[in-house]
């Protein structure tokens, strides 16, 4: 059963590569644009470089969960799913892993030539690296989970940013903060802990969550 | 086995839907729900599968409350919607592979289940086409095709019969003929008087 399940998520996403491919170059297009409105000082770049990168990762999240179940509510399968007798939360689970997978880990390798793009140190880089890989789960399955509660209503495009921000915000700070403490000289594994504590909370409970959203906002 | 909605009543945005319906099914039941648009009958299916909440009364089986999720119940009941259930990109070989994958009723093995089952349809020449360039008929007959291939007994169908041709309508009445036969309960809503294809059957009008 697992067996079908992956195989059918990864023929989904490889029958629309735009799926894949449109995230990574929305991704690059944003950051470009930051250059272009702030100017080229390299001073004030170094500082927010960091920063940018996050906001944008952040906006793909979002723009890429926002509809995520929005064919499986309208083609009924989220009703055979609600009266199904096999695991839905491993399905949840792995819809949520594959959905990273293939939005969130493009942007992730491409995160090195970002940095040698903006001149970002290697150090500073790494945390960076690490706090999106380590970060970027927690937003994948806390903006499907805003998906899952508005599936039912038909103009939801600004309404899942305004739901899900706010749970963003914990992932924000102590990414924010490792990046601040690693660029001026200090320990940043304090910040990397409490973010994989943060990921190790989200990831179990999220498969469990969704299904119950699902069945509360199916009859939306 | 024994199926019943007892006093059901629902609400939907305060709008009253149904009020007081009352159906009991035995093995080898088959009901028809039939009534006119807006009666209410897909919300009755979907109460019946436990998707839609009701306002008052209760659907049962064995005597228990269904909001109990108990195994009977959730290894027994296969729902076939309104909605055809099937991904747009996959083909109609891995939409059914998925949706036998999702009924723990189906051998994990199936191949040759699910040959059959698209066989039983006559959709084997469309195996491989994907299921956004089907036409709407073919697409309903592969969403029948689960029921071709589980071994689940109370089969819960909303319209099963739309965009249905002739020869299609008489092998899907065949199939709930052979679930009758199997001591399986089947329960569906259209618009087509089945009566004279059918012995036996309960007429339900909303």
């Amino acid at each position: 059963m697992l067996k079908i399940i992956v195989q059918k998520e990864l023929s989904v996403y490889f029958r629309n590569l735009n799926n894949i491919f449109l995230p990574l170059i929305f991704f690059f297009l944003i950051i470009s644009i930051f250059p272009l409105v702030l100017g080229p000082e390299k001073k004030l770049f170094d500082k927010i470089i960091p920063g940018i990168i996050w906001i944008t990762t952040i906006l793909t999240t979002i723009l890429t969960s926002n509809n995520f179940f929005k064919d499986d509510f309208n083609n009924g399968i989220i009703e055979i799913y609600l009266t199904s007798d096999s695991s839905i939360e491993l399905i949840l689970f792995l819809k949520i892993i594959s959905s990273w997978f293939f939005t969130c880990l493009p942007i992730i390798v491409f995160i090195p030539l970002v940095s040698v793009l903006f001149n970002i140190s290697f150090d500073s880089a790494l945390v960076i690296l690490a706090t999106l890989i380590i970060g970027t789960p927690v937003l994948i399955s806390i903006g499907i989970f805003g998906s899952a509660l508005t599936m039912g209503l038909s103009k939801n495009n600004i309404l899942i940013p305004v739901i899900v921000v706010p749970f963003y915000i914990p992932v924000l700070i102590f990414s924010a903060s490792a990046i601040e403490a690693v660029s001026i000289g200090l320990s940043y594994e304090m910040q990397i802990y409490i973010l994989l504590a943060l990921l190790l909370l989200t990831l179990p409970i999220m498969p469990y969550l969704l299904k119950y959203t699902l069945r509360l906002s199916i009859n939306n | 086995m024994e199926i019943s909605v007892n006093s059901a009543s629902c609400y939907k945005n305060d709008n009253l839907i149904f009020r007081d319906i009352n159906l009991t099914l035995k093995n080898s039941d088959i009901a028809l729900i039939s009534g006119s648009n807006g009666s209410g009958k897909t919300t009755l299916i979907k109460s019946i599968c436990g998707i839609q909440a009701l306002e008052s009364g209760n659907v049962s089986i064995n005597d228990v409350d269904i909001e109990n999720k108990n195994s009977t119940y959730i290894e027994n009941i296969i729902y076939v919607g309104h909605k055809n259930s099937l991904n747009n990109d996959l083909t109609v070989y891995e939409n059914l592979e998925y949706l036998s994958a999702l009924d723990l009723s189906i051998n994990s093995n199936n191949k040759l289940k699910i040959e059959e089952a698209m066989n039983y349809f006559n959709i084997y020449k469309y195996k491989d086409y994907p299921v956004k360039n089907l036409s709407e008929g073919n697409k309903k007959k592969t969403s029948l095709a689960r029921l071709v291939m589980t071994k689940k007994k109370i089969w819960v169908l909303d319209e099963p019969l739309s965009f249905l041709d002739d020869k299609s309508t008489d092998i899907f009445i065949n199939l709930m003929i052979k679930n009758q036969k199997n001591k399986g309960i089947t329960i569906l809503s259209s618009h087509i008087d089945l009566s004279k294809n059918i012995e036996n059957i309960k007429h339900l009008r909303m």
